[in-house]
């Protein structure tokens, strides 16, 4: 299959014929759509249409190229949900930022992808009242990971050059990368506009982008990254031509000690470690002990916290699900977030709400908010030694569904052990696929510092290059 | 102390900014319902608030002149509650660090009110009903309303009397004008009001829109305490509505089941610094307040005080008292401007700074006076023309021949003269003969060729012949 850049080259040359492409990727969308639930609105017209412009003026960087969308992310006039049924038939008024970006260099949206709703999971089950989980792609049993898992899902199935934009808050891009095999980087806090982003936890949340190869992810970045205006938390400084730096390089890796103990599969530990080993990357083993105890639950108190007043908003009136109305503004609203709202949505939502009640904020919201401080210098610290870390990016390969029915909610929350570091002190972080278990894949996980993305994507090249 | 009045303000004043808070609808225009709205302050999702930085210099001026403490960084929190006036479900207001704490406003040499805290925050939208709020079928949101800039003062319990209250909120609304940050005619000021007479435990009134209402619903609650006191009625802290329609205040709430808010820091909105260049600037910017132009009236132009007090609650009428006074006595256009100007105006309805006000001609008509070109009287007339259309005062005296003798300073001039002038009639009126009063009239109507009333020089040549 040709890369994305080979693929533009040819719709530039008219070698392609954009309109006859995409016609045939819709159609591939929605046939593995009826089987694996990848998307929740597959947008044809509006692919179409945009098809047919490129077609007469074949321009842009990602001329006639198909991106799949998470749902969290709002593209003007098609139904934008966040994966939740209380959104059910919004059509946001305005385009994302990132939307804006891919539009103007000529991608073309397919659809918005299937996720936890909000956010709200690492497995992608978490979905919607009424709607469907989606399958993991290389073995039907097993769960496609999460959040972001529509987006890694369709992007490791199709056969066409295919971007994706996923969205990450804890690990919900790497998560769903690691289980479907794919490349995909979560950026720098604030290097990617959240402006047109539905709000999981607003200090965390990070569009990146996932791909087939880390070629495509490095472009995707280029166009989507930089500073915009109608993000307060948007960074001001430069883009880097990311795709033009994958160049190897001397780096210093840092394999995280705590992440390969009680809980790691041996055998994704070992492939860590020997992935790494052949790659000739210089390396040392180190300790993130503070992240390690508090990452998990400081990570869960300030997402959910935020959560909670994000949330706040969804209650039948102004957009989305709607009730009969009848008595007070109060029974109203709880009617219609009652019945609209899943469960793991209304467990976030107490928990959010609990955390930061007077009397309770002190112990719970406001130390998290001091323990996440710490966390950025623990992390900050070992940059000053070390120019990328590394981790397995989860401590298993896809879970069946069977599995995921029987965990807790807690242990639900610990497969999140090891992406949530790096998400919590915003560090740019993204999965290399570096072989297989069972015949699933093994992702590893490089983490960078802050802004260092190019650094992270030639690492992430040396690691893919090992046999 | 024992039955002790303790009022304690929680004042919500609109900024004037063109734009709202956190997006960049505008503050004014269409009053069609729903107009002036985008998605961030109809809370869309995925949109995003982004800090007008006009409102928070504004704040910032008020914080400097009330000589409050200033935050080193600018913080919004959320405060979350369900309501249907509010887009979010929460209010981006500030709670951990408000900009602005401690401080004061004086009121008199001897008496300040103490500020606790300035803060920002933003409006919710409004709600209308059909009739009354109780009795209407449904409500109807309008979101014009939504996002618009507020700052709110929050004063300690340090008035001890309606009317302390009421000179409190003059001297926050002249302050509020004198530092351009909000519109007396556009803006609304509502408050909460805390008030108790000791032993009465402490009593909140909610949302009381307007500065007489403010005033009306002090003095109601404290005729109701004063009753529960003297019923020896038990009472607790709690919070009370205020029905302007029926001038009473009713019980909305206990304490005890007081609202929780669950602040959180907005995360949507970045820390940033306040720094001392910005604070510096905005200092340099701050215009004379109206105590430094009482000072400056009374010391430098000799101006009586009483005069310079009443002109300077008026920032546009302190200016023109600036200027008039480098045409004209001081005095004379302190004593015109305050009573006159002010009367004309009041009738009018009409405010200084809302007028179109033709000032060399109102400086003209000054000059006239202290020339003593025209009477008093007559001057009163043309300025009461004036107000309603200007026209060159000069001229018009001139065209209708109202130059006039008839205030007393020339009058008695002349009366002086005729009494010298006619010793025989002085001496025929001093021997009891009214007629020679009649005479000596007569010589002083001549000399001022008619223009004054002889009712008046009777009374002047009575008084100087005593």
């Amino acid at each position: 299959m040709p890369s994305v850049t080979t693929f533009v080259k040819k719709v530039h040359s008219g070698e392609i014929n954009v309109v006859e492409h995409t016609a045939k990727v819709l159609q591939e969308a929605k046939k593995l759509n009826r089987e694996y639930h990848y998307y929740n609105t597959i947008c044809e017209p509006l692919a179409k249409q945009q098809a047919r412009a490129i077609k007469k003026n074949p321009k842009g960087r990602l001329a006639g190229v198909p991106v799949s969308v998470k749902d969290a992310i709002c593209v003007q006039g098609v139904e934008s949900t966040a994966g939740s049924k209380i959104l059910k038939g919004y059509k946001p008024l305005f385009d994302a930022t990132v939307i804006q970006r891919l539009k103007k260099e000529g991608a073309i949206i397919i659809g918005k992808t299937a996720q936890d709703a909000f956010g709200f999971g690492s497995f992608s089950t978490n979905v919607g009242l009424d709607m469907k989980a989606p399958i993991n792609p290389l073995d039907p049993t097993r769960a496609c990971g999460g959040s972001s898992g529509g987006s890694a899902g369709i992007t490791q199935l199709t056969q066409y050059p295919h971007l994706s934009l996923g969205e990450s808050t804890g690990g919900s891009i790497a998560a769903p990368a690691s289980f479907c095999g794919i490349p995909a980087l979560c950026p720098t806090y604030g290097k990617i506009s959240r402006y047109g982003l539905m709000d999981y936890a607003n200090s965390l949340d990070k569009i990146g982008p996932m791909g087939k190869t880390i070629e495509d992810i490095a472009l995707l970045l280029e166009i989507i990254a930089g500073h915009d205006p109608k993000d307060s938390t948007s960074l001001t400084s430069k883009t880097e031509s990311y795709s033009k730096s994958l160049t190897k390089a001397d780096h210093h890796i840092g394999i995280i000690k705590e992440t390969l103990g009680k809980g790691t599969d041996p055998k994704i530990k070992d492939m860590v470690l020997n992935t790494i080993d052949e790659s000739e990357i210089k390396h040392a083993s180190v300790s993130l002990p503070l992240t390690q105890k508090y990452g998990v639950s400081t990570y869960f108190l300030l997402a959910m916290a935020e959560a909670s007043t994000n949330l706040a908003k969804y209650c039948g009136m102004r957009y989305g699900k709607h009730e009969t109305l009848k008595g007070s503004f109060n029974e109203y609203f709880s009617k219609v977030r009652s019945h609209n709202l899943n469960e793991e949505s209304k467990r976030r939502i107490m928990i959010g709400t609990f955390a930061r009640m007077a009397g309770y904020r002190d112990a719970f919201y406001l130390k998290a908010t001091k323990i996440r401080t710490k966390i950025i210098e623990e992390y900050k610290k070992l940059f000053k030694t070390y120019d990328v870390l590394a981790s397995p990016t989860m401590p298993i390969i896809a879970p069946t569904f069977k599995e995921i029915e029987k965990l807790t909610p807690l242990q639900h929350y610990m497969m999140d052990t090891m992406t949530v570091g790096p998400n919590l002190a915003g560090l740019p972080h993204m999965n290399v696929t570096i072989g297989e278990k069972d015949g699933m894949p093994v992702g590893l996980l490089l983490i960078a510092d802050h802004e260092q993305e190019s650094t992270l994507l030639k690492a992430a090249k040396v690691i893919e290059n090992v046999e | 102390m024992s039955n002790e009045i303790l009022i304690g303000l929680e004042i919500h004043v609109q900024l004037n900014t063109a734009t709202k808070l956190f997006c960049s609808c505008a503050t004014q225009g269409s009053e069609d319902p729903n107009t002036r709205t985008c998605p961030t302050c109809l809370g869309m999702p995925g949109s995003k608030p982004i800090l007008n930085k006009a409102a928070v210099e504004k704040a910032l001026k008020l914080c400097l002149a009330a000589d409050c403490t200033i935050a080193p960084e600018l913080i919004f929190s959320r405060k979350s509650y369900f309501y249907p006036d509010m887009s979010k479900n929460y209010q981006i207001t500030q709670y951990e660090l408000p900009l602005g704490t401690g401080g004061s406003i004086k009121l008199a040499k001897d008496k300040s009110i103490s500020l606790i805290r300035i803060h920002m925050e933003e409006d919710p939208a409004s709600l209308a009903h059909l009739g009354s709020m109780e009795k209407s079928p449904y409500t109807l949101v309008d979101y014009n309303r939504s996002g618009n800039p507020l700052v709110e003062i929050v004063t300690k319990p340090d008035m001890h009397s309606s009317d302390e209250a009421r000179q409190f909120m003059k001297k926050l609304i002249t302050l509020l004008e004198y530092l351009e940050i909000f519109d007396i005619n556009s803006g609304i000021i509502k408050a909460d009001v805390n008030v108790n007479i000791k032993p009465y435990p402490r009593v909140e009134i909610k949302n009381v829109t307007g500065f007489k209402e403010i005033q009306r619903a002090i003095e109601y609650e404290l005729s109701r305490q004063k009753q529960e006191l003297k019923e020896k009625k038990k009472a607790t802290q709690h919070t009370r509505n205020w029905n302007s329609e029926k001038g009473i205040t009713t019980m909305l709430r206990s304490k005890e089941t007081e609202e929780e808010y669950g602040y959180i820091i907005d995360p949507d909105l970045t820390v940033t610094d306040i720094t001392d260049p910005m604070l510096q600037k905005l200092k340099a910017e701050l215009p004379e307040l109206a105590e430094e132009k009482i000072n400056k009236f009374t010391k430098t132009l000799n101006v009586a005080e009483d005069h310079a007090k009443i002109i300077s609650t008026d920032k546009a009428m302190a200016e023109l008292l600036e200027r008039a006074a480098k045409q004209v006595a001081p005095d004379l256009a302190a004593k015109w401007i305050r009573r006159e100007l002010n009367r004309v105006l009041n009738y009018n309805k009409k405010k200084l700074k809302d007028l179109d006000f033709d000032e060399e001609n109102f400086f003209k008509l000054l000059k006239l006076i202290e020339k003593k070109t025209i009477t008093d009287t007559t001057a009163q007339k043309l300025l009461e023309q004036f107000i309603v259309k200007p026209f060159d005062i000069a001229k018009y005296v001139k065209d209708k021949k109202l130059e006039a003798v008839s205030d007393s300073g020339s009058l008695e001039k002349f009366c002086q003269e005729a009494i010298k002038e006619n010793p025989d009639a002085v001496n025929d009126y001093k021997s009891g003969n009214e007629k020679a009063l009649h005479f000596l009239t007569g010589q002083v109507m001549r000399k001022t060729k008619g223009q004054a009333t002889p009712g008046e020089v009777n009374g002047i040549l009575v008084s100087l012949l005593k």
